[in-house]
Parts: structure tokens; C-alpha cells; sequence
């Protein structure tokens, strides 16, 4: 071997960050997660408890209680976790002995994500071809829509995840851009397996919230509560059953609170939709907010204390007028060296 | 493989000019979806919706939906154009005044119409139209353009060259025209809703000076029709 005589410091300098973030053997992980089981055991002891039922929470109590500490980030306390959990899942050394790599696409930096691209280019080729097999024979396509409102594609830190790799937006776009293609040729159902591996079920039910039953006061009118809130105003609002229509609010008539036609015109959304107008009576308290805002924060809460009183399929028209979902939308914070939170300071030459 | 990289490259291309792309966001998550508030779309039973219909209903079934604007009520007085005009006559977010405007000018024209019906002899009385809705539909209608004008610079001279238009943009610029007109071309003595009404009816049977302007840019576009080809989208 040559050995340069001549160097600078340069040279001799070994780049520390090349190399990537440090490599775990597979013998390092064993013998920590053997240290960890026996740990835990010996915890479960000193606590005077049962080794073989100690869990991982009884694991942050035991830690907590006998290491206290002040301080404000979680992550900085002292912690035991299983150490799959501590050292991120890395990748095995890619290249054999004499220095060649295993991988065919190795040197494009991402080789799994150009395998995968590849792989599902091929899927889309088989898929095709048997298409085209269909049409010589004049059989007909297999026209079965796959249900896509019920599915989701994989996230871009869910597919970083699978494949060990980092992505770009850009890829991650690609890819299910061709992913989409496939899922939408007629004779895709050749490859539903392969997708399936990208798709994930999202839950139909999407409002699995309880309706609580309704209360009855002591006359024997039935009532429900609901709470609303929109910007900084936040309310509560009980709808009585067999009213008038009379709404107080504060214990002031909606007419003499909200003046601008606009706010009551919102206070009576929920009850024009399901068509209640003269059934229920309100009483409502509201603080915070201005007037609009109040005015949302009310609809909100009458909207919520009314789902008692309806059937589940008018619960969900409420849901997709947009009667029940909270308004996350707020004042914008100032920035520093602007104005306000978008308007700049007036530009000046000199 | 160039369908889906073609669509991509636009992408890219825009996301790489970060001084030129204005700061546009919204505090929803982009999988919300816009909220339906008229009562009758959900009153149709299962058979009559189409297949677009359908996928659509499914979509909204698991999907989260975005909460209904103050603007926007199930209610048969609340429609989504008059809201667009009230906003933009707006002026320093002041609402109640802009909506009582808006409010006086419906009135306005209903009083003239239902006056000109009771003088009108019986034969005509069916012609004239009273609901201040439609009136305001259909002279916004009328007022809008088909095609515009946009400046293209080549070679150091700028070209107005005719451009289509989308239905988003001819509403509003007929919008702007009617704002504009009614602001600057009043006496300071008059009152908008007034002036307003006077406009609606003269563009609800194309007369005024908002028809006058638009046959003046369809005219343009015409004279400029040579330089058509200097568009390229």
C-alpha cells in the first residue's frame, strides 16, 4: 500500500458529516435491547412490582418518580424506551466486500425510490398488455369502480418510512401521480394487491362523535345543551323542546342584541335548515368576540345542542352544510419589520 | 410517462419562483371540502343523482368539511352573487352600511317597477319584470363581457391582445364597471342606491353606459384581432 509523504492539513482533515449519521450494527442493537429487558426486570423489582406484567407506561412512572425533573421539554428528561424506538431503523451496508454494491440503481442516491418507480412503471405495462389481450379477444372490460372515496394514498412521511430514504415533495408527487394512473385503468384489478400496499382505509364514519341524549327539566321539557365558539367569543347555548321561537341572549331578546340583520339571519341557520323555526325556544350566554364573532360561536353551539334532537342522517346534512365544524380561522399575528400581518412599511427611496 | 410530467413540470417550474408566488394560504387543511348550504340538494333522493353525483356524495361522506362563512345561509335571502357585489362595495369592512346600500337599491328598483305595472295598460303589464333578483342577475348578465384585452409586450412595443375570458372574471368585471360607474359619474347630491337602481334597470334592457363600455372593448378586441396569435395560453 502507498502511503502519500506529503500532505496538507486538508488532506489529513477526515470529513466528520460525510459519512452520514452513525451507523448502528446489528450486534450494538441486540445487546442493547437485552440490556433493556433486563432493566426493565430489575425496575419492576425495586418498585415491587410483577416483572412479567410491567408495561411500558409503568416504565415512565417508575423513571418519573425516581428521577424527578424540572425541566420544561419532555424530550430532555430521563427517559427508557425500547430501543427500537431510540435509534431510528437504518439501512444494512448496501455493498459487499470488495466494495461493489448489491443494488443495480445504488448510485442514483435513492435507490429505493427509483426500484419502486420502476416496479410500478412495470406494473402499468402488465396492465396495459393485458388490456390490449382483452380488446383483440373482444372481451369486455372489467368495469368495477374501485371505491376511492374509502381509501387514501400513503403520506410522504409514511412512504419515507417504508422505503428508508429521504424524499422530495416533487417525487412523492410523482408518485402517486403514477400510482393514480394505474388505479384508474380498467383492468387495474390484476394489480389490487400491489396497491393495496399504498392505500390506506380512512373511516367512512368521519363524524364518530356522541350525541348525548336528550335532558329533561322539571316541567317535562325536553332541553340539550351545546357549546360553540368562534375567534374569542365562546358560547353555550340550551334549546328547549315545544317553544315558540323566542331566543334570548345574556337574557336580552335577540332584537335588541344583535341589531345587524346578518347575526340573527346566522342565530336562525340551524333552525331554517332542519326546518324547526317556530318549535324550539333559546337561551343563550356569550362572551368574548364582537359581534359577528358571537354571532358564529351562538350558531355553533345551537347547531351542536341540536343534534339531539335529530335523526342521523339529518346530522350529517348539518355536518356538510358546514353547520358543525369550528371555524379555525383567526386574527394573523404582526411580524416583525411589517405593519400588520401583511401590509409592509411604506417603501422609501432615501 | 408525459402526461403526468407535464402537468408536473407547471408545478415545479411555479414553486421554484418563490419571490413571484404570492403568500396564499388557509388555515384548513387542503383535504376540507366547500360546505353545501341549499336545503333541496339534500332532499333528492338516491336514484335521481347522477354518477357524478354520487362519487361526489361518497367524497363528502368521509371527507371534513370547511364551517359555512357568516355570509352564507340556507335561507331564500341570502344568494351568493349579492353577497359578492355587497363586498365589493365595501369599504373599509364596513358591512352594515354596504348591505343596507345593497338593501335600499332592491327596494328602489322594486318601487320603480311596481310603479311603471300600475301605469302601464293591461296588454304590457305581464312584460314587466318586478323581483329585484332577477332584475340583478340579468343585468349582470348583460354586462358582461366575452372577451377581454390583455398586454403583451414583443419585441419592446406593448400589443392589447383579445383573450378569453373566465366566468369567475367577466363577473367581476362586470361588477367593477357597475361600482365604478355608479361611484364617479353621480352628482354628490344623489345617493347610491338611486344611482344604483338607475343603472340596473338601463343594463337589465340593454341601454346605460356599462353596455356602452362593453360593446366599446368587444369592438377593440375585434379591431385587435390580428394580434391574437400573440397569445400562447
Amino acid at each position: 500500500t502507498l502511503r502519500l509523504v506529503c500532505t496538507t492539513t486538508a488532506v489529513q482533515r477526515k470529513n466528520v458529516g460525510a459519512s452520514g449519521p452513525e451507523k448502528y450494527t446489528e450486534a450494538f442493537i441486540k445487546k442493547q435491547i437485552e440490556e433493556f429487558n433486563l432493566g426493565k426486570r430489575h425496575l419492576a423489582n425495586m418498585m415491587g412490582e410483577d416483572p412479567e406484567t410491567f408495561t411500558q407506561e409503568d416504565i415512565d412512572r417508575a423513571i418519573a418518580y425516581l428521577f424527578p425533573s424540572g425541566l420544561f421539554d419532555k424530550q430532555a428528561r430521563p427517559m427508557m424506551k425500547h430501543p427500537t424506538e431510540v435509534f431510528p431503523e437504518q439501512r444494512k451496508i448496501q455493498w459487499g466486500e470488495d466494495g461493489r454494491p448489491f443494488h443495480f440503481l445504488f448510485y442514483t442516491g435513492k435507490q429505493s425510490y427509483y426500484s419502486l418507480m420502476h416496479e410500478t412503471y412495470e406494473k402499468l405495462l402488465n396492465v396495459q398488455k393485458h388490456q390490449d389481450q382483452l380488446i383483440a379477444q373482444d372481451l369486455p372490460l372489467q368495469k368495477e369502480k374501485r371505491n376511492l372515496a374509502g381509501s387514501r394514498w400513503l403520506t410522504k412521511i409514511e412512504l419515507e418510512e417504508m422505503l428508508l430514504e429521504k424524499l422530495s415533495d416533487d417525487e412523492y408527487s410523482r408518485f402517486i401521480q403514477l400510482l393514480q394512473k394505474l388505479a384508474a385503468l380498467p383492468c387495474a384489478d390484476i394489480e389490487e394487491t400491489y396497491i393495496q400496499k399504498f392505500s390506506k382505509e380512512v373511516p367512512v364514519q368521519l363524524q364518530k362523535v356522541v350525541i348525548e341524549p336528550l335532558q329533561y327539566d322539571e316541567r317535562g321539557v325536553a332541553f340539550s345543551t351545546g357549546e360553540g365558539k368562534r375567534k374569542t367569543a365562546s358560547a353555550t347555548a340550551v334549546v328547549y323542546d315545544n317553544g315558540t321561537g323566542k331566543i334570548t341572549v345574556n337574557g336580552i331578546d335577540i332584537l335588541h342584541y344583535f341589531p345587524v340583520l346578518q347575526d340573527r339571519e346566522q342565530l336562525l341557520f340551524p333552525f331554517q335548515f332542519l326546518g324547526r323555526i317556530g318549535k324550539h325556544d333559546m337561551v343563550c350566554t356569550v362572551s368574548g368576540g364582537g359581534r359577528s364573532a358571537q354571532a358564529g360561536a351562538i350558531r355553533l353551539a345551537s347547531a351542536k345542542a341540536l343534534r339531539s334532537f335529530v335523526t342521523e342522517k339529518e346530522v350529517e346534512f348539518m355536518r356538510q352544510a358546514g353547520l358543525l365544524t369550528v371555524d379555525p380561522r383567526v386574527k394573523e399575528r404582526k411580524k416583525p419589520g411589517q405593519e400588520g400581518p401583511r401590509r409592509k412599511f411604506t417603501w422609501k427611496k432615501r | 410517462m408525459a402526461a403526468p410530467s407535464a402537468a408536473g413540470l407547471c408545478r415545479r417550474l411555479r414553486a421554484w419562483l418563490p419571490r413571484i408566488m404570492p403568500v396564499r394560504w388557509s388555515r384548513y387543511n387542503p383535504s376540507y371540502l366547500e360546505p353545501e348550504v341549499k336545503k333541496e340538494s339534500y332532499q333528492k333522493p338516491l336514484e335521481e343523482l347522477t354518477e357524478e353525483e354520487r362519487e361526489q356524495m361518497d367524497l363528502k361522506a368521509v371527507r371534513p368539511i370547511k364551517a359555512a362563512p357568516p355570509t352564507l345561509s340556507s335561507s331564500v335571502f341570502s344568494d351568493p352573487m349579492i353577497s359578492k357585489f355587497t363586498n365589493m362595495m365595501m369599504k373599509s369592512g364596513n358591512k352594515v352600511l354596504a348591505r343596507s346600500l345593497m338593501s335600499q337599491t332592491l327596494e328602489a328598483i322594486k318601487r320603480k317597477q311596481v310603479e311603471k305595472y300600475h301605469k302601464a295598460p293591461e296588454n304590457e303589464k305581464e312584460t314587466i319584470e318586478c323581483n329585484p333578483y332577477v332584475i340583478f342577475h340579468q343585468a349582470l348578465k348583460n354586462c358582461q363581457p366575452i372577451i377581454g384585452l390583455s398586454n403583451i409586450t414583443r419585441g419592446g412595443k406593448t400589443y392589447q391582445v383579445p383573450v378569453p375570458l373566465t366566468d369567475n372574471r367577466k363577473r367581476f368585471l362586470a361588477m367593477k364597471w357597475l361600482i365604478t360607474e355608479c361611484r364617479e359619474k353621480k352628482h354628490r347630491r344623489t345617493m347610491m342606491p338611486e344611482k344604483l337602481s338607475q343603472e340596473l334597470l338601463l343594463a337589465f334592457n340593454n341601454e346605460g353606459p356599462i353596455i356602452k363600455k362593453k360593446h366599446v372593448l368587444h369592438k377593440m378586441a375585434e379591431a385587435n384581432r390580428a394580434y391574437a396569435h400573440f397569445r400562447w395560453w
